[in-house]
């Protein structure tokens, strides 16, 4: 593995707490890792798996899905059908061939900047040790 | 038992009870089965029902959502009726379900019906449809249990390993999309795969795009597929698909305790939550 190996992690951020909680980290001027590509969704809910597969198709290292904790969603419900669908859906794209590593789910809300940092920073470790993706 | 199922189909064509009886006929082989539409009471001579019928006529009912129509219903065909009437794709008052006691049916390749059964039946515990308004054949008890072991082998293998089996298998994909044809399952009026923008899976060959097809063909029967095994049967490649259904299938049993297609009641678990449910992901 190449010593400058960067990671490119997707992060669907949703946009009443993550997206929030993301932006509070730079506001307060935490550093985290460049790697994180951020793409604002209205609600955890609305990433379809689609979304996922196809960022890893299109050759994302990691994808990282962050919304509101449990029954904080800003439209009551939209993270427990996330939920549901990311328990489904990890496991199998861990069967075909994508470890479990790469694809994460995170509850942040909009005033953990520094939990934010913290999380996009140890999921640029994990990628980083697990090496790049062979597709 | 074969005249049980046409007396049937007469008795309702001719009180005009259904327009159509969807069921089975000798192919032009002479060997295997085929689907037969009757709508004469004077042909139903032609149905038959034996170990070689093996398609899922359910597929056929949502073409005819809102016609009386009488289907022949093996168990696994039972689950793909329940599955529709559970999503309100067809009207139970419309429809007349036939239901069949199956003990199996015999693989068939270049028109040869083969010893074995196929690979469907022989992990499938059931023999009575799970839903029927008439029953051919003796009611016997089930005894079998489900039993993952295939699914579990892959799962033991190690990431990589996985990674090249199904490159392997993915890499023969012609993408025919028989497999979303032949499901009963696969009845979105555009599938993700016709949209041309966004382009979710792109028309060059690739791997990565046959990758692409297979992953969400199964991920969108997560906890709908009722393991019919028609799309492994029509893969003109063979691609084991029934091992990405039954994956899914066994998280689904393991994680919502709901298997689809047993009855049409239960809210699929993707149409639903429990606030409180631990998914082992609760922080």
């Amino acid at each position: 593995m190449a010593l400058d190996y960067e990671p490119k992690i997707v992060g669907f951020l949703c946009n009443w707490c993550s997206y929030a909680g993301a932006d509070l980290a730079g506001t307060s001027r935490t550093t985290y890792p460049a790697n994180v590509r951020i793409i604002r969704v209205p609600c955890s809910g609305r990433v379809d798996p689609l979304f996922v597969v196809k960022a890893f198709q299109l050759g994302a290292d990691g994808v990282l899905i962050s919304g509101c904790h449990v029954g904080d969603c800003h439209y009551n419900e939209g993270n427990f059908h996330t939920r549901r669908r990311f328990v489904l859906l990890r496991p199998f794209l861990d069967y075909l061939g994508t470890e479990k590593e790469r694809f994460r789910l995170e509850w942040v809300s909009a005033s953990e900047g520094k939990k934010f940092s913290q999380l996009v920073s140890e999921f640029t470790e994990t990628l980083k040790r697990i090496g790049p993706r062979k597709t | 038992m074969i005249n049980e199922i046409r007396n049937k189909a007469k008795e309702l064509l001719e009180k005009k009870r259904v327009e159509c009886v969807i069921g089975y006929e000798r192919a032009t082989d002479g060997l295997t089965a085929r689907p037969a539409f009757i709508y004469d009471p004077s042909e139903v001579d032609r149905l038959i029902f034996d170990e070689t019928c093996v398609h899922n006529l359910s597929r056929f009912l949502i073409d005819k959502k809102h016609k009386a129509t009488a289907i022949v219903a093996k168990p696994c065909d039972s689950r793909g009726i329940n599955l529709l009437l559970n999503e309100s794709q067809l009207k139970r008052e419309n429809l007349f379900i036939i239901g069949v006691v199956c003990s199996g049916v015999k693989k068939v390749r270049f028109n040869q019906i083969e010893d074995s059964l196929q690979n469907k039946c022989q992990y499938c515990p059931q023999h009575v449809p799970s839903v029927y308004d008439f029953l051919v054949g003796e009611p016997v008890t089930e005894t079998a249990s489900r039993n993952y072991a295939e699914v579990t082998a892959i799962e033991d293998m190690t990431s990589a390993d996985r990674k090249l089996f199904w490159a392997e298998h993915f890499d023969r994909c012609i993408r025919c999309y028989g497999c979303r044809q032949v499901c009963m399952g696969c009845y979105c009026y555009e599938c993700f795969v016709d949209e041309l923008d966004p382009l979710w899976a792109g028309i060059r060959i690739a791997s990565s795009e046959n990758r692409m097809w297979n992953t969400m063909r199964a991920f969108h029967l997560a906890g709908r597929c009722i393991s019919c095994g028609e799309c492994e049967r029509v893969c003109p490649v063979n691609i084991p698909l029934m091992l990405l259904n039954r994956k899914l299938e066994k998280d689904t049993v393991h994680l919502f305790d709901f298997e689809p297609g047993i009855n049409a009641e239960t809210t699929p678990p993707f149409a639903t939550f429990k606030k409180g449910e631990d998914l082992g992901i609760s922080k």
